[in-house]
């Protein structure tokens, strides 16, 4: 036996893959997953509608509230845009992610995916991360424009409060994303999922905000309780992030009342984080389990 | 490549799916699964791409069990679906490039290659999916399975809902990828004419059981017929009591079949005869048909 594996003789063909596909094989097999949803999300005109969908409503928003001169007057636009933000975004996201898994399996195409040398999780996290750059993208770009003008109208003044807005705004967008496709995996039908999808905005953007202002105005809680309030909520953690740039109590909620605690940002962004990571990793336990 | 399986159960609820299945696949050969709607042929193809888990039992692809060789056994199996759907903004030449890129298999000449084997234009390939008709949808699928030049291509009832010149033609794309992957072919379908004329060897499901397995050329006996009587009185019984002495008989509305050998059809005939006047007389080649109904209990009829 010898170690030296040239041939005595002759001489051999073969494909070589290059060496980062064959030292990464699951990060080409999500890229392939992420390209070819973001592909499909493109042509779906689905970034379009999301871009014009951000962009009118930033763009009137910031025509319509801005009536105090000088800077003071972009603070209260941001503060403003936070709070449409924070019924907008989630809704979009749930809208354009809720049909991730069910949809797929409708269009008989997860079964033909899953049939593939490729784990689920993989395809879910590999969608994810496609629809995932179309959000992000059409929510800076939508709200970038808005941006663009308040620059125009106040100057730079409160520059960096919009961007912590737009961060935020991209981040809430991510966690819902993550959610909506929690939801499609739970769901055994579209119009499920959608209407899970809609139960689920209307707990975190409506109900559970007004029950825990209503907790908070009852009872006298100790304050790792509202902490524990806030994270509870990605809709409320947005909130809370950006008011707390702003050094603001307006714009209203559950969230007002807490711009001025002990939050830190990078508690706020390690929640939402939390949040997207969790709802995707559960939606990944619950397609590797699902019976096609 | 072989594929062996033994003693494999499948329980959905308390729906028996497949009930100690054992059967064993050569290698190289096309092999058809018949059975009716809930025999178990679907579960049976799931479970050989590691699309769901037996409960129980041991199923096999070549030397590698499917349980314990995971996702990296689908990169020898190709497989086309009963219901293949593919997002319809891609074009086909997009979705063969997913399959490709997934598979870790270069783009470049294989992806024509499969293109022209199933007999879809370079036109079509390019075009939006959306815009494929139902046979041009398996012909993608069929592509996409066969594009890694698997061990193992299964088809689960690949020409359901093609009309008849889209079946032969499908026929003739499934000897072609005989001919060039050399793959053991498993095939399902509801059409027994099909089974005969593309498979080698058949088993039939019953329940999800093996009722009956075997080289298609010994089921389908060229000397067995079947015989119809139909008596000119209306009355059965004697006509049923002079054919049992031949072969097998059924009474379905006043009509006496009767399985027999070709050679024994005169003896029949005047048997009868002179029991009982004739109104009508058929007589029929054994198929498929007769092997397939006799394995689910059913006398042929």
């Amino acid at each position: 036996m010898t170690d030296d594996p040239r041939p005595d003789g002759g001489y051999a063909t073969g494909y070589a893959r290059p060496t980062d596909e064959r030292r990464w094989p699951r990060l080409r097999r999500v890229g392939t997953v992420a390209r070819t949803e973001y592909r499909l999300a493109i042509r779906s005109r689905w970034a379009i509608a999301l871009v014009g969908l951000f962009g009118l409503f930033g763009a009137m928003l910031a025509t319509f509230s801005g009536s105090a001169v000088g800077p003071e007057g972009m603070e209260r636009v941001v503060a403003s845009l936070t709070s449409l933000a924070v019924y907008l975004v989630p809704l979009a996201a749930l809208a354009f992610g809720y049909d991730a898994v069910v949809g797929r399996e409708t269009d008989g195409w997860l079964e033909v995916v899953f049939s593939l040398p490729i784990s689920r999780a993989q395809v879910v996290v590999g969608s994810y991360l496609g629809r995932a750059v179309v959000l992000a993208g059409a929510t800076v770009i939508g709200f970038g424009a808005t941006g663009g003008l308040l620059v125009r109208e106040f100057g730079t003044a409160y520059w960096g409060a919009f961007l912590a807005f737009l961060g935020g705004a991209v981040a809430v967008g991510l966690v819902f994303l993550a959610v909506a496709f929690l939801v499609s995996a739970v769901a055994r039908e579209k119009t499920h999922a959608l209407g899970l999808a809609l139960l689920a905005w209307l707990w975190f953007v409506l109900v559970a905000d007004l029950l825990a202002l209503g907790v908070v105005a009852a009872f006298e809680l100790p304050e790792f309780v509202l902490t524990a309030f806030v994270l509870a909520n990605p809709a409320t953690s947005f909130r809370v992030l950006v008011l707390g740039e702003l050094g603001t109590t307006s714009g209203g909620g559950f969230a007002a009342a807490f711009a001025a605690t002990s939050l830190s940002s990078g508690l706020l962004v390690a929640a939402l984080f939390a949040w997207a990571i969790g709802s995707l990793a559960i939606a990944s336990v619950l397609v590797s389990r699902r019976r096609l | 490549m072989r594929i062996t399986a033994n003693d494999v159960r499948k329980q959905y609820g308390t729906v028996t799916a497949l009930d100690g299945l054992s059967l064993e696949i050569p290698d190289g050969t096309t092999f058809g699964v018949l059975g009716t709607n809930g025999a178990g042929k679907t579960t049976l193809f799931k479970l050989l791409v590691g699309l769901d888990r037996p409960d129980g039992g041991e199923l096999w692809i070549g030397d590698r069990s499917v349980a314990d060789a995971g996702r990296s056994l689908r990169e020898d199996v190709g497989y086309l679906p009963e219901h293949v759907g593919f997002p319809g903004a891609l074009s086909g030449r997009e979705v063969l490039e997913f399959h490709a890129d997934v598979r870790g298999l270069p783009r470049d000449g294989r992806i024509d290659d499969v293109i022209g084997t199933v007999g879809l234009s370079t036109s079509a390939a390019d075009r939006a999916v959306s815009g494929y008709s139902n046979g041009m949808r398996r012909r993608l699928g069929l592509a996409a399975a066969v594009l890694p030049r698997p061990g193992v291509l299964i088809l689960d009832e690949p020409t359901a809902g093609l009309d008849p010149r889209g079946v032969v033609e499908f026929h003739r794309i499934v000897d072609r990828v005989r001919e060039d992957t050399g793959a053991t072919v498993v095939l399902s379908s509801h059409v027994l004419s099909e089974i005969e004329r593309v498979c080698d060897r058949v088993a039939v499901l019953d329940r999800g059981r093996i009722a009956l397995e075997g080289a298609v050329e010994e089921l389908v006996d060229a000397d067995d017929v079947t015989v119809r009587l139909t008596p000119a009185d209306g009355s059965a019984d004697e006509l049923t009591a002079a054919a049992e002495a031949f072969g097998r008989t059924a009474e379905t509305n006043g009509t006496v079949a009767v399985r027999c050998s070709a050679s024994e059809v005169p003896a029949l005939f005047a048997a009868v005869e002179s029991t009982t006047d004739i109104a009508d007389v058929t007589v029929e080649r054994d198929g498929l048909d007769s092997a397939f109904r006799e394995a689910l209990g059913e006398v042929a009829t």
